[in-house]
């Protein structure tokens, strides 16, 4: 095998062009909502978000959808418990890690009490496509939903891109500067919580976070500047993603764990650099 | 600080008792005459339905450099964040050029009380300055406004921080950055919240004296908040001393000595035996 097949052979396959477009596209804007969620300390917030979805899918199994269509009600779900965490940061007095840790455990909890609630004779859930994704099993309607949601996102976080790194920067000083803070933390939670629900179709409940923030912690070790530390990690988080499911292929292990790996192997790679 | 337990020693501040409120004392006030750049009014805020400030009225005359004294729980934050718009009066009015507080802040340049940055967070000075010009983050800056930002970073005596990251600049650095950022838009008024706490001794020295060049200003009106005697020895035009309510509004002169501001007047005696305070 020479080179050029080593690359272009498993895109060859139509399963295998849609997953990769759909993890580029997910990877890359993961990794861009992760620049302002790791900025502003919300690490745990992937991690949080794709739990409530779990919650959500959970929910939408209950109510009789199949795991595939439980999506849109994991959407509405988890953007109300990302709108109440928010809610919370900015009327209690709770830390990040702290409000994301009680709503994630509650959701989660839901989650398990949903399921448990189906009737007995309800089809049964394939538990492991939701903790760890099916990115191979993207389908052309999954990959246009994807798709459709991701551009919508993206549209707005560029929209709103220079306000919103003012507001992550200081938000006191944003806000004296004329920048609607509040307005911009619930819409940041909120589009994170869209993109979580959409990238746990592909990299499962357990590995998303990671999406969100490994791009964007590597990306910091290397730009000088929040838009070099922003198109590093779209980079980062698009180029992961398409040589973990390359590797994934060539190696036949799970798509979804190879390009967590590729990414925490990228993290490692910018931290000897640093540290050299 | 070496000092600290000999200035605790030169400033008994519960010596003398503080008499009953009689009203707040008026010594020589500024001109009538001349244009109001902040007017206060009757200024009552209430918090968590606790009252900070209780009817606080003054005003302060273009290009005046105010001291806003007075002891810990006083209200000062409270006063300025109503300036800045951040907290609303229940009654009175605050306003700034005849506008309402909160509605001209282009009018306004805000110096925060020394803030550290994570070492992580990519932003320059340059970067700082700007977004306080355009009110969003630069996602690149133009050569004018480069030229801008040098220009007011020279002002403060910091020109070559212009392109150092934030995270890397000392306490003294830091804070000269922030004056300038305050400067940037040609404020009437510039608002400065105990700006030397935490700076060292030569930062908080330096930082005085770009202070005192902004007091010779006729243009620029100063509020500084600071327990630092020295700070209003070299740079109060007036002193408002708050507790609460407006205790006295004078001159710096004028307000030592007086028996209902103990604290303070012991204070401006160590401003005038020239010991510099350990912060503010």
């Amino acid at each position: 095998m020479n080179i050029l097949t080593f690359f272009t052979e498993p895109f060859v396959q139509p399963f295998m062009q849609r997953a990769v477009i759909a993890g580029m596209v997910v990877g890359g804007l993961c990794a861009m909502l992760g620049v302002f969620v790791v900025q502003r300390g919300l690490s745990f917030i992937g991690d949080g978000l794709a739990h409530a979805a779990f919650g959500g899918i959970a929910l939408g199994l209950l109510l009789g959808a199949s795991v595939s269509s439980a999506t849109w009600i994991a959407l509405p779900f988890t953007v109300l418990v990302s709108l109440g965490i928010a809610f919370v940061l900015r009327r209690g007095k709770l830390r990040g890690d702290v409000a994301t840790g009680v709503f994630f455990a509650v959701s989660f909890a839901l989650g398990v009490l949903f399921l448990g609630l189906r009737p007995v004779t309800a089809q049964p859930v394939n538990v492991e496509t939701v903790l760890f994704g099916s990115i191979l099993a993207v389908g052309s309607t999954d990959l246009l939903i994807v798709l459709g949601v991701c551009a919508l996102v993206a549209i707005v976080i560029l929209a709103t891109w220079t306000r919103l790194a003012y507001a992550t920067f200081d938000p006191e000083l944003a806000r004296l500067s004329g920048v609607k803070v509040e307005l911009l933390d619930y819409m940041l939670l909120a589009l994170t919580a869209v993109v979580i629900v959409v990238a746990v179709k592909t990299v499962g409940i357990a590995l998303v976070s990671s999406f969100v923030v490994i791009p964007a912690a590597t990306a910091r070790m290397l730009g000088r500047s929040l838009h070099r530390v922003a198109l590093y990690a779209v980079a980062i988080g698009v180029g992961g993603a398409a040589l973990g499911l390359l590797l994934s292929y060539h190696l036949n292990v799970a798509s979804g764990a190879t390009i967590i790996l590729t990414l925490g192997a990228g993290f490692g790679l910018a931290l000897a650099l640093r540290k050299r | 600080m070496t000092d600290a337990p000999e200035r605790e020693s030169r400033t008994p501040r519960s010596v003398v008792p503080a008499p009953p409120y009689a009203g707040p004392r008026h010594f020589t006030l500024p001109d009538e005459a001349m244009k109001r750049v902040l007017v206060a009014d009757r200024v009552t805020v209430e918090l968590s339905g606790k009252r900070i400030l209780d009817e606080v009225s003054f005003w302060i005359p273009k290009g005046e450099f105010l001291c806003l004294c007075g002891p810990n729980g006083a209200g000062k934050s409270t006063f300025l964040k109503t300036v800045l718009g951040i907290v609303r009066p229940v009654s009175g009015s605050v306003e700034i050029l005849g506008e309402p507080a909160g509605t001209a802040n282009k009018a306004v340049g805000y110096v925060p009380q020394r803030k550290t940055f994570d070492h992580d967070f990519p932003a320059t000075a340059l970067e700082l300055i700007v977004a306080n010009l355009r009110g969003s983050w630069p996602l690149r800056v133009t050569p004018q406004e480069r030229d801008r930002a040098r220009a007011v970073l020279r002002r403060v005596g910091g020109e070559k921080l212009v392109d150092k990251p934030l995270a890397g600049l000392s306490g003294g650095e830091t804070q000269r950055v922030f004056l300038a950022r305050a400067l940037v838009n040609d404020p009437a008024l510039v608002i400065l919240d105990e700006p030397t706490a935490g700076v060292d001794v030569r930062g908080r020295q330096e930082f005085l004296d770009i202070l005192a060049e902004i007091s010779a200003s006729d243009e620029l009106a100063a509020i500084l908040v600071t327990h630092n005697p020295a700070a209003i020895a070299r740079c109060a035009e007036r002193v408002v001393y708050i507790d609460g309510r407006l205790i006295a509004w004078g001159l710096p002169n004028e307000l030592l000595g007086q028996d209902s501001l103990s604290a303070i007047a012991f204070s401006m005696k160590d401003a005038n035996a020239s010991l510099p305070a350990d912060e503010d």
